[in-house]
């Protein structure tokens, strides 16, 4: 099988998780020579989703980037007496378990990029229908839009009016640089901010927990700064300001993918590496696999897939993620939060104190991630310890204590990361980051880009690709393509190909 | 902005590398042969509207990206197909047996009820057969799918595969609709169709 594979590339990345799929892409879109290999047999290493059998067995065999895991069955419940064990597995392939989901803010780093590169062509996204929060152990939705603020039976009259004013005075900030607010509380925390506009409780609680997402430590700036990014991402598609795309995260990584082999990037899945070498001035890179030399002026590689033989340069792996993952006969909340069997919600959960956060995403059957019917439910947190359970112990209590939902399967799992993944000084291998404790995928995507202008200088990380109806062709010759439709980058590229063409000729 | 069609399908082109696939696309959409600039470029599928029964069909058809060469295409690639042309080399005895692969690849991770058709592909070459007509048209029979052998190069048929396949596709569709029964959908999203709005913040002078 790896017979025909060609033996020098421009990159070799290794790993087919979201950072390295995304410069994967933005390597082969400036008409650099990828390969793009992964160990596992699937897309996505720690950011795929899986089906229930696959990720059962996941969970099963530790691997380097994922351990601890465990899952348990439940009985089933006297109200759905029909899901067992059995039609759960029956409906194995229904499902999308996500190993690091996450939701995007509408106007965000990811949406933006998506919609730069013309990526978003590849992925559908649903609008999630609530954000949620906990006020004195109640789940209630916090309200988003315009008509959502009137509607709500949540907030009183007053309160309707308060929160108004609140979001108001946030949307405007910055725009007056001489704002009386910022003068008045540079240095001092958000909190103490959204103490002193006189909220209530709830509408404190309603912009810390879900708005702003502070603890009460995070600066005035930054919270300020959150709350903006949460109000110009209203609007946009749905009532809320984030997206969840379709059929689970697992498929954000395979769209990049898909446009790095558009453009002429080789993928090879169930491949492993079993050593990286260089040349003292590292400006060749020899890798060996399966029995074949390849070379490569650079490579990229996820923290998982190291060879054996460099792994210690990047330091221990440590615990980094705790996940839960649940999958229940009944959504969280009430009725009203999950209206038409629900869709997606969001909700970040608070402990000891607001010193620890975790994030909970419940997805219906409308998020293509599992059957009609059931709920799966996404428990984050960041790892403090080598037990996923216990590290999520305070979360879980807080949401299954009082209304609890019926719970068909429970797992847990660590999702780790090395100590010195920053490290990369001690090999000329760029190193990427694993998943990071974050809601949207800023931090993933600040990475990707980080070691793509490393890599790549002056070079443009994604930009558009055209669509399919801009490049016209004429006939039998392709000569006759239309060049003016396409992005000048690729005009350039295509010029330059045909100019070696006719050395070529020369030279016969 | 008004639609200009009335059924949007999705279809799929899977089969081995080097069967066919690419130049079938383009015969299908651009009337052209020659596709050796298609990677610098970035072609991923070609769209191309068809007229069926007075109903305007636009057809986006996709290809693999080369994806299949080591047997990596993505799961999401199967995403939202309605169609599915599954493609040999009538003079690769392997491309052949490999259809069965691409068949319980597509049942993994396809829709349950997927349109599929079967082409043998380079019927110009028939010298160079290793698969006779009968072992296609068999090997359809036994999947329950339709049957053709096409040229992308010589343009035999490569039409005709396209409209039966959109047809059965269309018939399917009307039958669905008939019963009035589509297709699960929440709304759906896609960034594309992003709105321009500002911020309903402010514009609001309520409260």
């Amino acid at each position: 099988m790896s017979d025909d594979l060609p033996e020098e590339f421009d990159l070799i990345v290794l790993g087919t998780g979201f950072a390295e799929s995304c410069i994967a892409a933005a390597a082969s879109r400036i008409g650099k020579t990828v390969l793009h290999i992964d160990s596992h047999d699937y897309y996505g290493d720690v950011w795929n989703s899986f089906s229930l059998e696959a990720f059962n067995k996941l969970l099963d065999q530790p691997s380097s980037s994922l351990r601890n895991g465990s899952y348990t069955w439940h009985e089933p419940a006297e109200e759905a007496p029909s899901w067992t064990r059995e039609t759960l597995l029956e409906k194995s392939r229904r499902f999308s378990l996500d190993l690091s989901p996450r939701v995007a803010y509408s106007a965000g780093a990811l949406v933006q990029l998506l919609i730069k590169s013309n990526i978003c062509r590849y992925a559908e996204f649903r609008a999630l229908d609530h954000v949620c929060m906990l006020y004195n152990n109640e789940l209630v939705s916090v309200p988003c839009s315009r008509s959502d603020v009137f509607n709500t039976k949540t907030l009183t009259m007053v309160e309707k009016r308060l929160l108004m004013k609140f979001l108001t005075a946030c949307n405007d900030y910055g725009e007056d640089k001489c704002n009386e607010d910022a003068l008045a509380f540079r240095g001092r925390t958000f909190l103490e901010y959204l103490k002193a506009q006189r909220v209530t409780d709830k509408i404190a609680t309603c912009v810390m927990q879900a708005i702003a997402m502070c603890d009460a430590s995070s600066s005035f700036e930054t919270g300020m700064q959150r709350t903006q990014r949460f109000l110009a991402s209203l609007g946009r598609y749905g009532n809320t300001p984030f997206l969840f795309p379709m059929y689970g995260c697992g498929e954000l990584p395979q769209c990049f993918c898909r446009l790095c082999a558009v453009f002429g990037g080789i993928y090879c899945l169930k491949r492993s590496v079993d050593d990286i070498s260089w040349t003292p001035d590292a400006k060749e890179l020899l890798l060996s696999s399966a029995g074949k030399t390849l070379r490569a002026k650079h490579i990229v590689c996820a923290p998982g897939q190291l060879p054996a033989t460099l792994a210690p340069h990047y330091g221990q792996l440590q615990p980094h993620i705790s996940r839960g993952l649940f999958i229940a006969a009944s959504p969280l909340g009430n009725e009203e939060l999950n209206k038409g069997g629900g869709g997606v919600n969001l909700l970040r959960l608070l402990a000891d104190e607001g010193q620890r956060e975790a994030c909970l995403i419940q997805l219906s059957h409308y998020s293509g991630a599992c059957p009609a019917g059931l709920y799966i439910l996404h428990l984050t947190t960041p790892a403090f310890s080598e037990d996923p359970a216990a590290d999520l112990a305070d979360f879980t209590a807080q949401l299954f204590e009082t209304n609890a939902p019926q719970i068909l399967y429970s797992a847990y799992f660590t999702i780790t990361a090395p100590t010195n993944a920053n490290e990369s000084a001690a090999t000329p291998i760029y190193c990427t980051a694993a998943p990071a404790y974050e809601l949207d995928y800023d931090a993933a995507i600040a990475d990707a880009r980080h070691i793509f202008s490393q890599i790549y200088e002056n070079d443009d990380f994604l930009p558009r690709a055209p669509d399919p109806e801009e490049i016209v062709v004429d006939g039998e010759d392709p000569s006759a393509l239309n060049e003016h439709s396409l992005p000048e980058d690729l005009r350039a590229q295509l010029h330059d190909l045909q100019q070696a063409a006719q050395q070529m000729d020369i030279a016969e | 902005m008004a639609k200009t069609y009335d059924y949007l399908f999705k279809l799929l082109l899977i089969g081995d590398s080097g069967v066919g696939k690419t130049c079938i696309l383009f015969r299908f959409s651009e009337d052209a042969f020659n596709t050796t600039f298609i990677s610098t470029i970035g072609i991923d599928f070609k769209i191309r509207t068809i007229e069926l029964d007075n109903k305007k069909i636009k057809l986006q058809i996709w290809d693999t990206a080369g994806q299949e060469r080591f047997r990596t295409i993505t799961t999401a690639y199967y995403r939202g197909a309605m169609g599915i042309m599954l493609v040999y080399d009538i003079t690769q005895e392997k491309s052949f047996e490999n259809i069965k692969n691409w068949i319980r690849n597509i049942e993994e991770n396809a829709a349950a009820d997927v349109e599929k058709m079967l082409l043998g592909n380079k019927c110009e070459l028939n010298d160079k057969r290793q698969v006779s007509k009968e072992r296609g048209e068999q090997l359809a029979i036994e999947y329950g799918i339709k049957f053709m052998e096409t040229s992308a190069k010589a343009s035999i048929n490569v039409e005709e595969a396209f409209l039966t396949l959109a047809s059965d596709i269309k018939a399917k569709t009307e039958k669905r609709m008939e019963a009035n029964n589509p297709p699960k959908g929440g709304h759906q999203l896609k960034l594309t169709e992003i709105r321009t709005k500002d911020s309903w913040l402010s514009r609001c002078s309520l409260l």
